[in-house]
């Protein structure tokens, strides 16, 4: 009974998490084009070492645009990698914070390899990998929650800001870590844990020990919650920096850009101040001003 | 010394906001040589009159001047008001403008702080909370989590949206999001991405938006008068013409040049566009683009139209329909003249109007070629263009950066090309280029001086970037070495004259402040020597 309720839990946090994961990716990248807002140094532009742009050229839009994709693709990795921003600019905060996104990073790993041992690509290096996978990785998101949890409580800077529910998000994550740890160690070989998951999540009712049954709906529980919360920031950075930051396509560059923002300019403004006008489209209002002769 | 922050316990942000506390000037930065033993004025309280008048914010500055409410109702309608406008903010009809970089930094900040040192203006105060960058940006988003989202009032403490939405709230938000220079150098730290700058300019367009509630020297006396007047100086076509005149008799008196200062040439090559700023009170910027692009022989024009002698857009500070008809007028005037290109003056946020942010609003129709006058400028100094004699610059220069062509536009190297060329004592501030400080007077600052915001922001805004200046001339601080501080702003122009005022930089360590253009003139040997006149002004 207790192993098809956990089955349930599980596939109701996976749908949860998934779902929720898309609707607001869904959000962002659906949201209309916006004015551009870049912010340099851009990783892309060629005089990106001092931060410059292509402005920096006479007639710049005579020449050819020079986009470094694998200096962006290495930025990117800097910053998922080595939390290279909160190295320079937070280097206290690094110390708590590195160990714990590694520690995350790990378990999804390790989640991936059990995934594929399910579908039968199973090796006993495999196994081994994935035992470490569970030691080092829970054992890196305990402690690194654990540290955040205590920074949090004690830095007043980051005390005011820090929420009850933030407090119990990092409470999970060390217990979650903690039990990881604890079924990786208990399990030597992580032999029966890819047969046990198939059961559980096809409802084969294989019985689950305590330990491990704990640990899933630990797990399941931060999957279910973690789109509510700014964790979800794991894919929206791709948008801040992508289509914010790092943004500054010129418009002629993208046709498409530019038959959405026509679409936009018929877009009816609301705002109730007397100098906009309201009640009108974009265009209208932009190109009147209320109180003067249209085209004045 | 500093003392680390005041509060202590999540309620007292809120209390933050509702709760007067002056700036206490001896929580500043400390000032290096000469200024160890500075006694900074106090900020001085609004007085009985003004506070039965003026809201002021919880530090007791007042820039918006939000009007003291005459009843009860008023305030219920401003509260209501409020949220309707943040209702609209989130929608993509009436904020498709931002709504993507907006959701994006409200929805996704971890609270890691990590912006927090970044800030001038909050480590310039000594730490005060209501500057912290992500302050303004949590209030908002504790009273879209509540107010805004379904189910938020369930459980609000757990979640952390522990904030009673009232009047004081909503006036002190609106007051506060008038202590952030929009400069972005918080957002360069962000690990995540998010901006609060770009948070808080949404702030300043709900109130001007929805309530029109904005900073007066932005609005009234910034963009309605830009579009009505034809400038926000005041300076209509009439005017312009004495002040050309006036120009081609000083540039003749001092450079001994007969230089025209061409107006509306159909088909020019460019479109010079100034702050108007300059005619009026830095008259020898306009003189000195004029002597360099005559003596390059470049065909160029200024225009007599309304809107087209001036470059400013204060919309981009606060307003997207302000700055949307600015920024169309400015095109249109380029268009109709038929000129080849706009080239903009020594103006941040007029590069930054005209260039990146007009690139996804103005139609094809009406597009013409925009480039910035330092690319111009390197060209022709670094090729040559000029006849130059740079020991006539024999003096200390450093540079600061202004934002809104560095951060924001990656507008860094040409500038300092141009002064290595020229100026051989040219010293770098720390930090420089795409991470200076903000000078104190971005997002419309430096044109508000009305009731004690300039003292505000001379002592708070503006320390960090004045303990940078004095760092970069520390080898010659004394007053007997004349120092020059070249800011290609108008705007940061208007601050670092504020700054070396009240911290009598001129007298104390010989600081002088001027353009680019000026350095360049001063170097030119076709002019007569001394176009940089040692005085401060
Ligand atoms: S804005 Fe960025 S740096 Fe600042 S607290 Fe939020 S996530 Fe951290
Ligand atoms: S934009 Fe500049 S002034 Fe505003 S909070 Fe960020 S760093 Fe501070």
């Amino acid at each position: 009974m207790v192993g098809y309720l956990l089955g349930g839990w599980v596939w109701l946090c996976l749908v949860t998490f998934a779902g929720g994961c898309l609707l607001r990716a869904f959000k962002y990248a659906t949201a209309p084009v916006h004015l551009r807002w870049d912010l340099y140094p851009v990783a892309h532009e060629p005089g990106r070492d001092h931060g410059g742009s292509y402005f920096e050229q006479l007639e710049w839009w005579t020449k050819k645009r020079e986009k470094d994709h694998l200096a962006e693709i290495f930025a990117m990795a800097a910053e998922i990698l080595l939390l290279k921003g909160v190295w320079e600019n937070n280097r206290r905060l690094w110390w708590a914070s590195f160990p714990f996104h590694w520690g995350l990073y790990l378990l999804v790993g390790t989640t991936l390899g059990l995934m594929a041992v399910m579908v039968g690509l199973g090796s006993p290096f495999v196994t081994v990998v994935l035992t470490a996978g569970g030691v080092i990785g829970g054992g890196l998101t305990c402690l690194g929650a654990l540290a955040l949890l205590v920074m949090r409580s004690t830095d007043q800077k980051l005390r005011l800001y820090t929420t009850p529910l933030d407090r119990a998000n990092l409470l999970v994550l060390v217990l979650f870590g903690g039990l990881t740890v604890a079924i990786a160690v208990g399990f030597p070989g992580m032999n029966d844990v890819p047969a046990g998951l198939v059961s559980l999540l096809s409802f084969g009712g294989a019985t689950i020990p305590a330990v491990w049954a704990l640990q899933i709906a630990v797990g399941a529980l931060f999957l279910f919650y973690l789109p509510l919360t700014r964790m979800v920031h794991f894919f929206a950075k791709y948008f801040t920096y992508h289509q914010v930051r790092w943004d500054d396509q010129p418009i002629e560059e993208n046709p498409k850009m530019a038959s959405r923002l026509q679409a936009a300019l018929a877009f009816g403004v609301d705002w109730s101040a007397d100098h906009v006008g309201g009640g009108r489209t974009w265009g209208e209002v932009a190109t009147t001003i209320p109180g003067m002769e249209e085209g004045e | 010394m500093m003392e680390g922050p005041r509060i202590q316990t999540r309620e007292e942000m809120s209390s933050f906001l509702t709760e007067n506390e002056g700036v206490d000037v001896n929580r500043l930065v400390p000032l290096p040589f000469p200024y160890e033993d500075w006694q900074d004025e106090p900020i001085p309280r609004l007085t009985d009159s003004q506070l039965e008048r003026i809201v002021p914010g919880p530090d007791g500055i007042a820039a918006a001047q939000i009007p003291v409410p005459e009843s009860d109702e008023e305030r219920d309608r401003v509260v209501a008001s409020f949220l309707e406008g943040l209702r609209k903010l989130l929608t993509k009809e009436n904020n498709w403008t931002f709504l993507q970089p907006f959701i994006l930094s409200l929805e996704n900040c971890v609270k890691c702080q990590t912006c927090a040192d970044a800030c001038p203006i909050y480590t310039g105060s000594g730490e005060m909370e209501v500057y912290r960058p992500t302050f303004r940006a949590e209030i908002l988003r504790k009273i879209v989590d509540r107010y805004i989202k379904p189910g938020g009032s369930i459980f609000p403490k757990l979640r952390g949206n522990d904030i009673e939405l009232d009047w004081d709230v909503v006036v002190r938000l609106a007051e506060l999001s008038y202590r952030c220079t929009l400069c972005r150098r918080c957002a360069q730290t962000c690990p995540v991405g998010v901006d609060n700058a770009l948070i808080t300019r949404e702030i300043r367009k709900l109130f001007s938006q929805e309530l029109g509630i904005a900073m007066p020297e932005l609005h009234e006396k910034g963009t309605v008068k830009q579009l009505t007047v034809g400038s926000s100086t005041g300076l209509n076509p009439a005017g312009l013409a004495d002040i050309m005149e006036f120009a081609e008799e000083d540039i003749q008196e001092k450079a001994g040049l007969n230089i025209p200062m061409p107006m509306d040439v159909e088909g020019a090559e460019y479109l010079v566009m100034h702050n108007a700023g300059e005619f009026l009170s830095w008259p020898e910027n306009l003189q000195a683009f004029a002597i360099i692009l005559e003596a390059a022989g470049i065909k160029w024009t200024l225009s007599s139209e309304l809107l087209g002698y001036d470059s400013v857009n204060y919309g981009l500070f606060y307003d997207d329909v302000q700055y949307s008809r600015v920024a169309l007028k400015h095109y249109e005037v380029a268009k109709n003249l038929g000129v080849k290109k706009m080239l903009v003056g020594e103006c941040g946020h007029a590069h930054k109007a005209l260039m990146p942010i007009a690139d996804r609003l103005i139609p094809e129709e009406l597009r013409v070629r925009t480039e910035s006058c330092l690319v111009l400028l390197e060209d022709l100094v670094v090729n040559e263009k000029l006849l130059l004699d740079p020991s006539r610059n024999d003096f200390p220069v450093t540079l600061h950066d202004p934002c809104n062509i560095t951060r924001s536009m990656g507008i860094v190297q040409p500038e300092r090309n141009i002064l290595k060329k020229i100026a051989p004592r040219f010293r770098e501030m720390e930090p420089h280029g795409v991470h200076n400080y903000c000078c104190g007077g971005g997002s419309g600052f430096a044109i508000c001086s009305s009731l004690n915001f300039s003292q505000w922001r001379t002592r708070v805004a503006g320390r960090l970037k004045f303990r940078q200046i004095l760092e970069a001339f520390a080898d010659e601080i004394g007053p007997g070495t004349k120092k020059y501080l070249c800011a290609p702003c108008s705007n940061c122009k208007g601050q670092m004259r504020d700054l070396i005022n009240y911290y009598e930089a001129w007298d104390r360590c010989g600081i002088l402040y001027g353009g680019l253009v000026e350095l360049i003139v001063n170097a030119m040997v076709d002019v007569r020597e001394g176009f940089i006149e040692w005085e401060m002004h």
